[in-house]
This record gives structure tokens, sequence and C-alpha cells, in this order.
């Protein structure tokens, strides 16, 4: 399989927060307004439109299907429209959707948004909706799963085999947080935890506390990209995609033998590095985004970055956090942002983008030439993982 | 028992027997009569070998818990009055793994490893519930 060379060109996006009064479709029009013009492009160049599928909002869902975003933006050089529904993992279908209308000739340059605003929803909706997507109704709901509930599962046998502490484990929402504190898109910017902090918040799902669960955020991001040649005409900071490696592991977390996910990111890791021809300890920066404090530990040992086990530590010692040898996530995971429903891994493109163009603020990572981006989706129903540099190789 | 408001599994043809033999207070096992294989969740063709040829054999019903969690809050209304419960992941004696709820204890005292033993939960005329309990020694 041949790379598909693509290039993100442009980024745009609003902080995370609660704004009910604000529509979704004023998000659209900020967010893809201001990736449009950060790329140096026309509105008229734009020649596809692959949208995150806002899950939660079925109404907005089919306006955004049903091909509006190109016909509200006055895109006169639109050649075709689509939705990309993978839940967490829909921004990495959306750019590898991109990639294959760019490959192929349908669009030279492909905007991709995702927008969700929760906070118009009833509280008990946006429980029961957490509380059936991407759980079995026949085998898993009746018992009163959740998402947290499944996510707690993994986290117990995580700990329980690597011997991780529970204070290793709240001091991953303390490394996650301390990104987000630097960052004015989110909504924790300025506020770090402590680890007594995340300790003695409410209990949610036994060994998950209140602190290292997602809270629900209203948000929204797009991205232009294009070819690896026609990027280098449009901007002096192009991102280049240079690696991937997918693997599906299984819908329900029940059937999976691979159980906290570690094999399923190693094999990724190490396909996506092999494709961009580098090895981890090339990697400047890695843009971790799985929603929970565990896959950040996960992900590390299956980088290889930490032996089995040893992440927990490894993250306490704050090596990942501002300043440390090894940045991770850094605008803090979905626990550090917000969690924005089914685009939610669109800010891992977005930084990891701003990372490599030089644009991350207090977060910039010196000399940051590569960076590793992971996404899932559902109740981590498969893993994604994509490789990005400065130059193209 | 006809005022249960928690969510009922939503059977399909093919895994209607399961939900009988817990109706008679019986697990079953899907199996394979092609290739052999033990299946959980049901399904109409085996995802080993797609045959359709399936069949059924009777659990033991014991097994030993891979994970577990105690749910404190965050749940839909109508699991309030449950709070708190134990989710967990049963391996069981015969080579599936099953997601189900651990009772009859208290949840401070649910280890991964331990011994559990189903027991069925009538939850309406129609429909009963495998659940777990520790096994006493």
């Amino acid at each position: 399989m041949g790379k598909g060379k693509l290039a993100i060109v442009g980024v745009g996006e609003v902080p995370t927060g609660r704004y009910p009064d604000r529509a979704p479709w004023d998000i659209i029009y900020e967010t893809c307004m201001q990736a449009v013009r950060a790329a140096g492009l026309d509105k008229n160049d734009i020649e596809g439109v692959i949208s995150v599928n806002p899950m939660a909002q079925a109404r907005l869902s089919s306006e955004i299907g049903f091909g509006k975003i190109p016909e509200e933006l006055g895109l006169k050089g639109c050649n075709d429209v689509c939705i990309c529904n993978a839940g967490g993992a829909s921004t990495a279908n959306c750019l590898r959707l991109a990639e294959q209308w760019i490959d192929s000739g349908i669009a030279k340059t492909v905007l991709i948004p995702h927008v969700t605003v929760h906070s118009v929803l009833p509280p008990d909706d946006l429980i029961a909706f957490f509380a059936t997507a991407g759980m079995d109704l026949q085998w898993e709901y009746p018992f009163g799963t959740t998402y947290n509930g499944i996510v707690a599962l993994m986290s117990q046998r995580y700990m329980y085999e690597t011997g991780t502490t529970a204070e290793e484990m709240a001091s991953v929402v303390v490394a996650l947080r301390r990104w987000a504190a630097l960052d004015p898109n989110s909504m924790f910017y300025k506020k770090p935890v402590t680890i007594e902090e995340v300790l003695s918040s409410k209990m949610v799902s036994t060994p998950l506390h209140a602190r290292e669960c997602n809270v629900l955020a209203d948000g929204g991001a797009a991205m232009v990209v294009t070819s690896w040649d026609l990027a280098k005409e449009i901007t002096s900071t192009p991102v280049y995609k240079l690696g991937q490696g997918a693997t599906y592991m299984s819908a329900s977390a029940v059937l999976r033998d691979d159980f906290f996910t570690r094999e399923a990111w190693r094999k990724t890791t190490q396909t996506a590095l092999d494709e961009a021809g580098i090895t981890s300890n090339d990697v400047d920066v890695f843009e971790f985004y799985a929603a929970y404090p565990f896959c950040q530990c996960v992900m590390l040992e299956a980088a290889g970055i930490c032996d089995p086990g040893e992440a927990g530590k490894f993250i306490m010692e704050g090596h990942t956090s501002p300043g440390g040898k090894v940045p991770c996530a850094t605008i803090g995971d979905a626990v550090g942002r917000g969690h924005t429903g089914s685009g939610v891994s669109i800010a891992n493109y977005v930084e990891t983008a701003r990372q490599l163009m030089g644009k991350a603020g207090e977060r910039q990572v010196p000399d940051c030439n590569y960076a590793l981006a992971t996404s899932a989706g559902g109740a981590y129903m498969n893993a994604v993982t994509t490789i990005w540099g400065r130059e193209p190789q | 028992m006809n005022d249960y408001r928690k969510p009922i599994p939503q059977i399909q043809p093919w895994s209607a027997p399961f939900w009988e033999g817990t109706k008679k207070h019986e697990l079953l096992i899907q199996e394979c009569a092609e290739c052999g294989a033990r299946i959980f969740y049901p399904r109409k063709y085996c995802p080993e070998c797609w045959s359709s040829n399936m069949g059924w054999s009777r659990a033991r019903g014991r097994g030993r818990i891979y994970s577990h969690t105690t749910t404190m809050t965050g749940v839909e209304t109508k699991f309030l009055e449950d709070l708190p419960f134990v989710l967990a992941i049963i391996d069981l004696d015969e080579g599936v793994r099953m997601t189900g709820n651990v009772v009859d204890c208290d949840p401070d005292d649910v280890s991964i490893g331990m011994e559990v033993e189903v027991v069925f939960d009538d939850v309406t005329s129609e429909i009963t519930l495998p659940k777990w309990r520790p096994v006493k020694k």
C-alpha cells in the first residue's frame, strides 16, 4: 500500500466550553473560515468537504450529512461532500477519505470540520446517549454498563497486571491538566490539578475518580488538507502525513483478548513508524488521544518508550509533562480538553499540526520535527496511529 | 415484577435459546457443530467458520472474575436504585467471557480471580438475567 501523500495546510478551532446560546452553525462558520484563511486559500479553492458526524445531535448530523456545509459557506468550487462516522475515530477516517479524494482527483483541497454542542441537550439525554452508544443492548446495557464503567474495567485490569498505583494513575491526569493549563482553547486553561485533588474527587466507577473521567464540552475545529505537492505551494509550514497503521479490535470490550489494547497499539505504532521510516526515538511529540488516563500509559508502553507496567511511574516523574523529555498529549487529551463528542480527536490532529507548524504557543515542543498522533472509536473498537512531519519523506 | 424499569435485553432470533435457558435457570453456551468453537455472545452463523450448524450446551455456571468495577454514580435514572453496583467480566470455566453483575456480596469484597457462580434474577415474567455471586468456601 502506497502512501497517500496528504498534508495539513490550515487549521481553525474554537475553545472548548459551554455555549448553549451558540448555534452549531456559528461554530462551523468560525472554524472553517479560520482554517481556510490560515491556509491562505480562497473559499472557492475548497473542492471537497468531509465532516465528522456529530453522533449525539441527530438533526445536525442530518443537515451536515446531506450537504449543507458547502452551501452555507458558499464553496463554489466544491465537487463532493460526505460525512464520516466512526465515533472518536471519525476524524482519522475523514483524513483518510480526503487522502483518497485528493489522490484520485476528486478534490485538490478538502475541508474537514467538526462541531458538537452538548450543552443544549438535556443531561438525562446525554447520560442515556453515552450509556448506550457503543454498548451492546443485549449483552452489556441491561447490566448497567456506561463508557466510564467499561473503561473502569479496563483500567482495573491494567492496574492489576502492571501494579500501577492509584497515585500513578492520578498523576496521568495531573500531567494532562498541566498541558491543558497552557492551552487557551481548553476549558481547563490555567486550571491545573494535583494528585490529591484527583484522588479526592468523587468515585465514579472504581478505580476511576470524577477527575479521571471526561467532562462533556461544546466545541469544534476544522482542517484544510491537500496533496504534498500543492502543500508546498500553498504554505511555508505544511504538515506532512508520513505513515499510518490501523487495526480493528472489537465493538465490545468483553470480546477482546488484548483487553487493555496494548498489543493493538504496539502493532499500529510499529506499522506507522516503519512507513514513515523513523523510530519512536525520532518522535518529538506523542499526541496520544484516547479519552481516559490508562490509555496514556498503554500507548507509552506500546511505543516502547516505557517497559510494560512502567508508564505510570514515568508519567508521575513528569517526563510527559511540559518541559519533560517525552512530551505527550500537549492539549491534555480529552480529559484536559473537554470531550466534544465523536469529533473529539480532531483537536488532537489540529494540535499535531500546530506543533509541527511551530504555532503551539506556550506548549510548543522545541525543534518539533516528528509527531505521532493516535485515535480510537467507540469502546476502543480500533486503534489508529499516524506519523506527521515537517518534511515530505 | 411488571414494574421493572431497567433495560431488558434486545433479543435476536438466534439468541432466543439463551434467554429461554435463563428463564429455566439454565446457562447455555452456543457451540458450533462444525468447528467446535464455543461462542459468546450467540451469533446467527459461527464467527470462526461461518457454519449455520449451531448448537447449545449447558454451562456449569462457574467462573472467575477477570475484571470488575463498582459503579457509584453517572448512571441513568433507572439504575439509580441499584447504586452502588458491581459490573464485572467473568471468565467461565467453559472458556467464554461474559459481562455481568456481581450480587449478594459487599462490593468491596469483589476481586480479580474470585470464584463466582451464576444466580438467576427473574426481572420480569419473560426475562431472567444471569448474575454472579461469590462461591461460598
